[in-house]
């Protein structure tokens, strides 16, 4: 335990320093994810030694993590998957004056998550890891399934709007490689389709590209906001207080949504959001800037990644692509994460964990200055700014993959955002059904195969019965409640 | 003196000017696969111990998708002038007979295969089969039971248990993952065992998890000493996902020859021995000369086990 003082020393903060910091850049830049940037760093950070070295990468990881809703509130582009609901509150939050606070809560909640999570990480990894390990096919697909059905209304609006949009992003998630392997699909003969539809690309267009078209189209409707004066830079205290629930909730959601695997962090943020609509009591303003949506998701997106720590370093399974590269990385080092890991390696497993709690705060005393320098964006006129964001989209598109196609997507899926908006269809449930496709498609098929084509293999555990009927119950349960309402105020 | 320094420096740079005239501007290696695999992890260091023999540097560019078609159909379309290389694989045939892609082996010519990875076959490590030989005892008593989970379907791995099924006369159930989930199920209790690339558990190897039932390649693994190959086993079965550097075909024989220097040189070297074998790989070269027959070779045994389970296009 005294080891967590290693993290101190000044190699190691020095690390620590240069890890966050990159981190916090590859945050912000959309289309270069941490996964990427920790692989480029690799042969550096062996030279390092495992202490120093694995503090650098782990510094990346988590540093993403804040940097990913700076250019989600200012210019409706995420910065990571994980910040795509970050936009809905946090963009109009902008365009009303409040980039400040909403860049200062975001920072502020990505503390309170990244620290909480590691808390829970140094006190309960290994219990919580076996946990994780019954979450199999049938539950992950059980678990997919009802957050379709509980997440496809975010936004609000009209129900049957927001399933055709959850349904529709699932059908785009099909193109390209089955998730399983083997064969290629919808591809119509386009060689650069069948990576699929680029995450980052759909959404760099949905959101980013549209907001520019729907500029373009009519100048007068994002007015470049007056430029505030320091002491309303800030969350006011209002601001402050109501973003302490949500985020608190979303923390610990997102911790527990880490422990799975899958793309965690971004289900996680959907989950917060998701849950902040239907309880906060604030509820109604959601969806029109409320700090709430921006508290919640970020705290939830920290959380994971903090809770997808616990997988990794008690048992030695990476659940995403950026604790794959950790793995990596340990393995280079001579450092075999699992349950001998703490015995093995007392100075690196404390190293590593102390310089989450130093990482934390370096991130917050590095994000909140740069909060002031953020918010200038926003008040640039909209005939400077614009172009930039389109630039932004097109290479964030193109770096994902260095497919050019990809471009095309984000082009496409621009005017497609456009459209959806002059129609009332709100982009948030596409891509939530962008990223459960293929979670749902792939657990669903390796749970037969697990059962020998049983069907009933969907719900022979417990954990996956329950939230199957509860999957039910609530694709249900709004029809039955408006009839039984009609029924009462008609009667026959 | 100074005239004897002058004279020196003259010299070094007349014996490099041949050697410059190829590679004459950076190179760029295109990996099939994500950032931080284990493919992706040994093309880095590769390119960097490459990159210094060539003078010039050798940068990794992740292209992804369709089993590797997407980055195989890049390269090809680049000019055949020997800096647009591809780290090579199985891939090349795994993703031509699945109908991925039009190009086959045959569009590439092959720099040299630079390192070799058996298939570990692994169970939970209490479970009640001691060794392979019980393992595919009770798999050969009761058809269908024992459920194999592999990194997805088409995959290396995949193929090799289909194999393991041909030669041992065995019936499996295979399901299909990505990377390291097949371990985390395996971990849960509800699979009885996986297939997996050694890089892929090593660490649940370590950590007493999971036992190594036998690896696929022809002799033991260094890291993994324990684990008998499936000859050892009894099985007749040797299969291992080779990997190298290819240029699309028509590339000039001695822009291929250098690079073929370069990259053999950089992977029989210490430090790129240790590395491959800490991430499970065997270094394991092949020049140009044979590389080819030698993917002409592995491309008909792919075809055949594709061909039995179904996934064979073309």
């Amino acid at each position: 335990m005294s080891d967590l003082f290693v993290a101190l020393t000044p190699p190691n903060l020095l690390a620590c320093f240069i890890g966050t910091v990159l981190g916090t850049v590859v945050g912000v830049l959309p289309g270069l994810g941490p996964a990427a940037a920790m692989a480029l760093v690799l042969p550096l950070t062996i030279k390092l030694g495992p202490t120093a070295g694995l503090i650098m990468l782990a510094g990346i990881y988590y540093g993403a993590m804040y940097g990913g809703s700076t250019t989600s509130i200012l210019v409706n582009v995420p910065g990571e998957a994980a910040s795509v609901v970050t936009t809905i509150d946090g963009y109009r939050l902008a365009r009303r004056g409040r980039a400040g606070a909403a860049l200062a809560v975001a920072a502020i909640a990505s503390f309170v998550a990244g620290t909480f999570s590691v808390v829970a990480l140094q006190l309960a990894a290994p219990l919580v890891a076996r946990a994780a390990l019954a979450f199999g096919p049938a539950e992950y697909f059980a678990f997919a399934l009802l957050g379709v059905v509980l997440l496809a209304n975010l936004t609000g609006g009209s129900r049957a709007k927001s399933l055709a949009m959850v349904v529709l992003g699932i059908m785009l998630s099909t193109v390209g490689m089955d998730p399983l392997g083997g064969t290629v699909r919808f591809t119509f003969d386009l060689a650069g389709a069948q990576a699929g539809l680029s995450f980052v690309a759909v959404t760099a267009g949905l959101f980013g590209v549209a907001e520019v078209l729907a500029t373009m189209a009519d100048p007068a409707s994002t007015t470049p906001v007056a430029r505030v004066r320091f002491r309303e830079l800030y969350p006011n205290r209002e601001e402050l207080r109501r973003s302490v629930p949500p985020m608190l909730r979303g923390t610990v959601l997102g911790f527990l949504v880490g422990l799975i695997p899958g793309p965690a962090a971004t289900i996680a943020s959907f989950v917060s959001y998701g849950v902040e609509k239907k309880i906060s009591r604030h509820r109604d303003e959601l969806g029109t800037g409320a700090i709430e949506g921006v508290a919640g998701p970020e705290a939830a997106n920290n959380a994971a990644a903090g809770g997808g720590m616990i997988p990794l370093l008690s048992l030695g399974l990476p659940f995403t692509p950026s604790t794959a590269v950790l793995l990596s990385g340990m393995l280079l080092m001579n450092v075999t994460p699992g349950p001998f890991l703490l015995r093995d390696h007392p100075q690196v497993f404390w190293g590593v964990i102390g310089s989450f709690y130093v990482g934390n705060v370096m991130l917050l005393v590095l994000n909140l200055p740069l909060v002031g320098v953020f918010a200038r964006v926003a008040t640039v006129p909209p005939r400077f700014l614009m172009p930039g964001v389109l630039v932004l989209c097109v290479v964030a598109a193109y770096a994902d993959n260095n497919n050019l196609f990809d471009v095309w997507v984000v082009v496409g899926a621009g005017i497609i955002g456009w459209a959806m908006r002059a129609l009332g269809f709100n982009p948030a449930p596409l891509v939530l059904g962008l990223v459960l496709g293929p979670v749902l498609e792939r657990a669903f098929l390796q749970a037969l195969t697990i059962a020998r084509g049983e069907v009933s293999g969907l719900w022979a555990s417990g954990p996956a019965a329950v939230m199957l009927a509860a999957a039910a119950v609530a694709f249900v349960a709004p029809a039955v409640l408006a009839l039984a309402r009609r029924s009462a105020a008609d009667p026959v | 003196m100074r005239h004897r320094l002058a004279f020196a420096v003259a010299l070094v740079l007349a014996a490099a000017a041949p050697a410059s005239a190829f590679p004459d501007k950076p190179l760029e290696l295109t990996v099939l696969f994500g950032a931080g695999s284990a493919a992706d992890l040994l093309a880095r260091k590769l390119a960097e111990l490459a990159g210094r023999d060539l003078g010039q540097p050798v940068t990794v560019v992740n292209r992804t998708g369709a089993g590797g078609a997407l980055g195989y159909t890049y390269v090809k379309g680049q000019p055949a002038d020997g800096h647009a290389l591809v780290w090579n694989s199985n891939s090349i045939s795994t993703a031509y007979h699945a109908g991925n892609m039009k190009l086959d082996h045959t569009a590439f010519a092959g720099v040299a295969a630079l390192t070799s990875e058996p298939v570990s076959l692994a169970v939970k490590a209490d479970a009640p089969w001691k060794d392979a030989r019980e393992l595919l005892a009770h798999a050969r008593a009761n058809p269908g039971h024992v459920r194999l989970g592999n990194s997805g379907r088409g995959s290396f791995t995949h193929l090799v248990a289909v194999a393991l099924e041909n030669r041992a006369g065995v019936k499996l159930t295979h399901v299909p993952f990505g990377r390291e989930l097949a371990v985390t199920t395996v971990l849960g209790d509800k699979i009885e065992a996986s297939v997996q690339l050694p890089a892929e558990i090593m660490a649940q190897v370590t950590g007493r998890q999971v036992r190594v039932l036998a690896v696929s390649g022809d002799t033991r693994l260094v890291s993994l000493p324990d684990a008998p190959t499936l000859r050892e086993a009894g099985v007749d079965l040797t299969m291992t996902l080779w990997r190298g550097v290819a240029v699309p075909k028509g590339t000039p024989e001695t822009a291929i020859a250098r690079l073929e220097r370069a990259f053999t040189q950089a992977a029989n070297g210490p430090e790129f021995r240790d590395f491959a074998a800490r991430m499970g790989a065997v270094v394991d070269v092949r020049g140009a000369k044979d590389f080819d027959a030698f993917m002409a070779r592995d491309d008909r045994e792919i075809a055949a086990l594709m061909e039995q389970i179904g996934l064979r296009k073309q």
